[in-house]
C-alpha cells in the first residue's frame, strides 16, 4: 500500500489528468501498441523455443511422461521406487511425478485439461472416471499394447465405459471398519467379532467405549463425511447409490434414515460433537482420529490400514461393516477398483504412456516396488510373486480381501457423470443434520434434489 | 491542492511547444512506454485476456474438458434460482458489512492511540503492522484454525475460567465470526494510512481549539474526524473492495469447502467450487462477472455518498 508523504494523495478518484487526444498522439499510441506487440509476439516466440528444446531431445530418443497421482506420504516413495524400477528397464523413457492431497488433485487436473496440459499418466477415481472418459479427456487404452489378460474380470469391467478402456484398475479394496485395539484395551472393551455384529452392536460398543475412556476419546468416528458408508447403508436395505442407467438409487427417506441413526450415535455419545466431527474432515490421514487414538472404531478403505498403522504407531484390526441381521451375507460389502491408471487423450507419447501402465499393471518389480499400498493387486500372477514380499500390514490387507469374497454383494452400479459432487454434497447436510440446523426429512429431501440436480 | 492535481497542471501547458520541445516529449515518451513494456505485457496477458476470456466464458456451458458452448444468458438466469448463491452473498455481506467497518475502528483507534507521540513509535508501527503481511496468509489461517479450534489455545484459555467454548470455526454459529475475527486483526495497512494521515492535521488548530476550550472529545469529532474523512473514505473503498474478493482465510480455515454447513462458503469460494470442483466454469465466470458489478455498485454508492461527508482541505 502507498504511503504518499503527502496526506492529500489519498483521493483514488481522481481521473488521470486528460489529454487532448491528437491524431499525432494517436500514432504514436499505436506505434507503441506496436512495439508491446511485438514484444508480445517475442515472449510467445521464446515460448515456441523452449517447446522446441524439449522436442529435441525426444529426437535423441528421450521421452518425458508426466504422471500424476494422489496420496500420501508412503505411497509418494513406494511410487517412486517403481518409477526408478521403470526407468532402468526404459532408459529413453523418464518419468516426472506429480502428486498431492486428494481435494487438491481434481481441481488441479480439471485446470490441466482444460488448459491442454494434462498428465500423460493420471490415476483416476471411479467417482470422476465417467465424467474425464464421456468428455473424451481419456486414452482407450485397449488400442494400446497393454496385456489386460491376467486382471480379475471384475475390476477390468469397472475401468470400461463407453469410450473404451479408459483405466485400468490399480489395486482392489473395500469399505472396512478399523479398530484401534489400544483403545479399546485402556476402556477395557472387547473388540467385536465382525462376523456377527449389527449396527445396534456398534452403537452399544462405541457408547461403552466412550463412557469408559479419558475426555475426547470416542468409541467411533463419525460417518457421513463421504458417501462410501451411505453406499454400504443403502445397499444393506436394499438400495444403492447409482442405478445402472446413471441415476440416484435411493428415495430422501432413505438417506433420512441414516442420518436419523447417525443422530441417534451422537446423543449416545457413541460419535464425537457436531464440531469435533467437523474438525475431524479437514485432518489428513496420519492425523486422523484413529491414527491418533481418539477414535476406537472408523470408516477406512481396506487398502489404507498399513499407512493408517505406520501413523497410529501400532496394530489395527480390520473389521467387517456391521449388518442388520448379524450375518456377515448380509454386509454386502463389494470389490472396488482402488484407483485407476489413466491417460490422457492428448498425450503425445501415448506408446510409451501404456508401456509404463502396462508395467505397472503387469510387471512383479512394479509389484514389489508398490505392494498393497494402492489395494490388491489386481493382477493375479503379480499378486501371487510378491506374497513373500508383503509387510505384515499389506499382509491383513490381502487376507481380509481374500476373505470377505464369498460374502460380497453384487457389484455396485457405477458413478454417473457428476458424482464427483455427491461427497461433497452428503457432507454438507450431515453437518447441517448434526448441528440440527435441518430435520433429516428436510436434509434428506434437499440432498437428493441437489445430488438428481448434479448427476443430470 | 492535491499531488494529482500539480501533476495535471504540470502537463497543461500555456501556449504551443516548440519543435525542439515536441521532439523532447516524443523521447521521453517512447521511453517511458519502454519502461511501461513490461508491466503492459502482464496486463494484457494475464488480466485483460483472461477477463475478457471469462466475459465470453459467462455467457456458455463450459465444463473445462470440452469446448465451450453458447448459452446466452443461462448462467446469469440460474444465478436467481440458486439457493447456495443466495446463501453465498449472504456471508459476504455479512462480513464486509461487519468486518470491514469493526477492522476500521480498531485500526483509527490504534493510530489515535500511536499518534499521541509515543516513544518507541517505529517498532509499535511495525509490530501492529505485521499482522496485515501475514493476515492474508495460508499459513496464518492454519494458525487461526489451531487457535480457534475445539482444543485449540482460545478454549484452553476459557477452560481455565470454567468455561466450555464451542469449536469456534468447526460450529456454523461462530464460523464466520471467527473469519472476520481474523479479518480484523489485520487492521495494519489501514491504521498506517490513518496515521500517516493524522500527521498532516495541521497542529494550529488544536491550539486554536484549545484555547477556545474543546475537550479531546469535541476536537476529536470537529477536528480530527472532518480532516481524515478523506483518508477513512479511502480506506473504506478499498477494504471492502478487498473484502468483497477476500478467499484465502475462509478457503483454508474450512478446508476449501466453505463449511460447517456453508456457515463460511464466501461467493468467491462458491465461485471457484463451482468453476473447479463441479465442472461449471460458464457459470463461474458469470458468477465473477455478477461479483465485479456489486462492487462497482458498492463503489458507486461510496463516491457517491463520500459528497456529503469527506471534507476535503483545499
Amino acid at each position: 500500500m502507498p504511503v504518499k508523504p503527502k496526506g492529500e494523495a489519498v483521493a483514488p478518484a481522481a481521473a488521470s489528468p486528460s489529454r487532448p487526444s491528437t491524431p499525432k498522439t494517436k500514432r504514436k499510441l499505436r506505434a507503441s501498441a506496436l512495439v508491446a506487440a511485438t514484444a508480445a509476439a517475442v515472449l510467445a516466440l521464446t515460448a515456441c523455443g523452449g517447446g522446441g528444446g524439449s522436442e529435441a531431445k525426444s529426437a535423441d530418443g528421450k521421452v518425458e511422461l508426466r504422471f500424476a497421482w494422489w496420496g500420501g506420504d508412503k505411497r509418494a516413495q513406494v511410487t517412486q521406487a517403481a518409477i526408478a524400477a521403470f526407468e532402468a528397464e526404459n532408459p529413453n523413457i523418464k518419468i516426472k511425478p506429480e502428486y498431492g492431497d486428494w481435494s487438491g488433485y481434481w481441481d488441479k487436473l480439471a485446470t490441466q485439461v482444460a488448459a491442454n496440459d494434462a498428465p500423460d499418466i493420471i490415476q483416476m477415481d471411479e467417482k470422476y472416471i465417467t465424467e474425464y472418459s464421456t468428455r473424451g479427456a481419456l486414452l482407450d487404452l485397449s488400442k494400446y499394447d497393454i496385456d489386460t489378460s491376467k486382471l480379475d474380470a471384475a475390476a477390468l469391467d469397472a475401468g470400461k465405459g463407453e469410450k473404451g478402456l479408459t483405466g485400468i484398475a490399480a489395486g482392489i479394496n473395500a469399505a472396512t471398519i478399523l479398530a484401534n485395539p489400544a483403545v479399546f484395551q485402556a476402556a477395557g472393551v472387547a473388540i467385536p467379532d465382525d462376523k456377527t455384529w449389527t449396527w445396534e452392536d456398534f452403537e452399544r460398543v462405541s457408547a461403552e467405549i466412550t463412557a469408559k475412556s479419558p475426555k475426547g476419546t470416542y468409541g467411533a468416528a463419525a460417518y457421513g463425511t463421504d458417501e462410501a458408508s451411505l453406499g454400504v447403508w443403502l445397499r444393506q436395505n436394499g438400495k444403492s447409490l447409482y442405478t445402472q442407467d446413471g441415476k440416484l438409487g435411493f428415495e430422501p427417506s432413505d438417506i433420512a434414515e441414516w442420518w436419523a441413526f447417525l443422530k441417534q450415535l451422537s446423543e449416545k455419545k457413541s460419535v464425537p460433537s457436531a464440531s469435533e466431527v467437523v474438525e475431524a474432515e479437514a485432518a489428513p490421514l496420519d492425523q486422523s482420529g484413529l491414527a491418533t487414538g481418539k477414535n476406537g472404531l472408523a470408516f477406512w478403505w481396506s487398502n489404507q490400514l498399513p499407512a493408517l498403522e505406520k501413523a497410529a504407531g501400532g496394530e489395527l484390526q480390520i473389521l467387517r461393516f456391521p449388518s442388520k441381521t448379524g450375518k456377515a451375507d448380509d454386509a454386502k460389502l463389494w470389490y472396488k477398483a482402488s484407483q485407476f491408471w489413466s491417460a490422457s487423450s492428448r498425450t503425445k507419447h501415448p506408446e510409451e504412456t501404456a508401456k509404463f501402465i502396462d508395467f505397472l499393471t503387469n510387471n512383479v518389480k512394479a509389484g514389489e516396488a508398490l505392494l498393497a499400498d494402492r489395494g490388491v493387486y489386481p493382477n493375479s500372477e503379480v499378486r501371487d510373486a510378491i506374497a513373500p514380499k508383503l509387510a505384515k500390514a499389506d499382509v491383513k490387507v490381502v487376507d481380509f480381501i481374500a476373505g470377505i469374497k464369498e460374502e460380497l454383494g453384487e457389484a455396485p452400479a457405477a458413478p454417473p457423470k457428476g458424482a464427483g459432487a455427491i461427497q461433497e454434497i452428503v457432507k454438507r447436510y450431515t453437518s447441517e443434520v448434526l448441528f440440527e440446523r435441518l430435520s433429516t426429512e428436510e436434509a434428506g429431501k434437499k440432498a437428493v434434489d441437489e445430488m438428481k440436480s448434479a448427476i443430470s | 491542492m492535491s499531488a494529482i492535481g500539480e501533476l495535471s497542471t504540470m502537463t497543461r501547458r500555456k501556449g504551443p511547444m516548440t519543435k525542439e520541445e515536441k521532439k523532447a516529449n516524443g523521447r521521453d515518451n517512447k521511453a517511458a512506454y519502454i519502461f511501461l513494456l513490461p508491466w503492459l505485457i502482464g496486463l494484457v496477458a494475464i488480466t485483460v485476456g483472461p477477463m475478457l476470456m471469462s466475459l465470453y466464458l459467462s455467457f456458455t456451458d463450459y465444463n473445462l474438458l470440452q469446448p465451450p458452448e453458447w448459452v446466452g444468458l443461462d448462467n446469469f438466469i440460474r444465478m436467481f434460482g440458486d439457493a447456495r448463491l443466495h446463501n453465498s452473498l449472504r456471508v459476504t455481506f455479512t462480513y464486509v458489512l461487519v468486518g470491514v467497518p469493526l477492522q476500521l475502528g480498531v485500526a483509527l483507534l490504534i493510530a489515535l492511540v500511536l499518534d499521541k507521540g509515543l516513544r518507541g513509535l517505529p517498532f509499535y508501527r511495525s509490530i501492529f503492522y505485521l499482522p496485515s503481511l501475514l493476515g492474508g496468509s495460508v499459513a496464518v489461517a492454519i494458525l487461526w484454525k489451531q487457535i480457534f479450534g475445539t482444543t485449540g489455545l482460545v478454549n484452553q484459555v476459557l477452560a481455565m475460567v470454567g468455561i466450555e467454548g464451542p469449536g469456534w470455526i468447526s460450529d456454523p454459529n461462530t464460523a464466520l465470526g471467527s473469519i472476520i475475527l481474523l479479518h480484523v486483526w489485520t487492521f495494519g495497512s489501514p491504521m498506517i494510512i490513518f496515521l500517516a494521515g493524522l500527521r498532516q492535521i495541521p497542529v494550529m488548530y488544536y491550539e486554536a481549539a484549545k484555547v477556545d476550550g474543546a475537550t479531546t472529545l469535541q476536537q476529536f469529532w470537529r477536528i480530527t474526524l472532518p480532516m481524515l474523512s478523506p483518508i477513512i473514505f479511502f480506506n473504506l473503498v478499498l477494504q471492502i473492495i478487498g473484502s468483497f474478493q477476500s478467499f484465502t482465510q475462509a478457503f483454508i480455515v474450512s478446508g476449501g469447502n466453505g463449511g460447517p454447513s456453508d456457515s463460511t462458503m464466501f461467493f468467491t469460494l462458491y465461485l471457484y467450487q463451482k468453476g473447479f470442483g463441479q465442472f461449471d466454469m460458464g457459470y463461474a465466470s458469470a458468477m465473477a462477472w455478477f461479483l465485479l458489478v456489486i462492487i462497482g455498485a458498492f463503489t458507486a454508492i461510496n463516491f457517491i455518498a463520500s459528497k456529503y461527508w469527506v471534507f476535503y482541505d483545499d
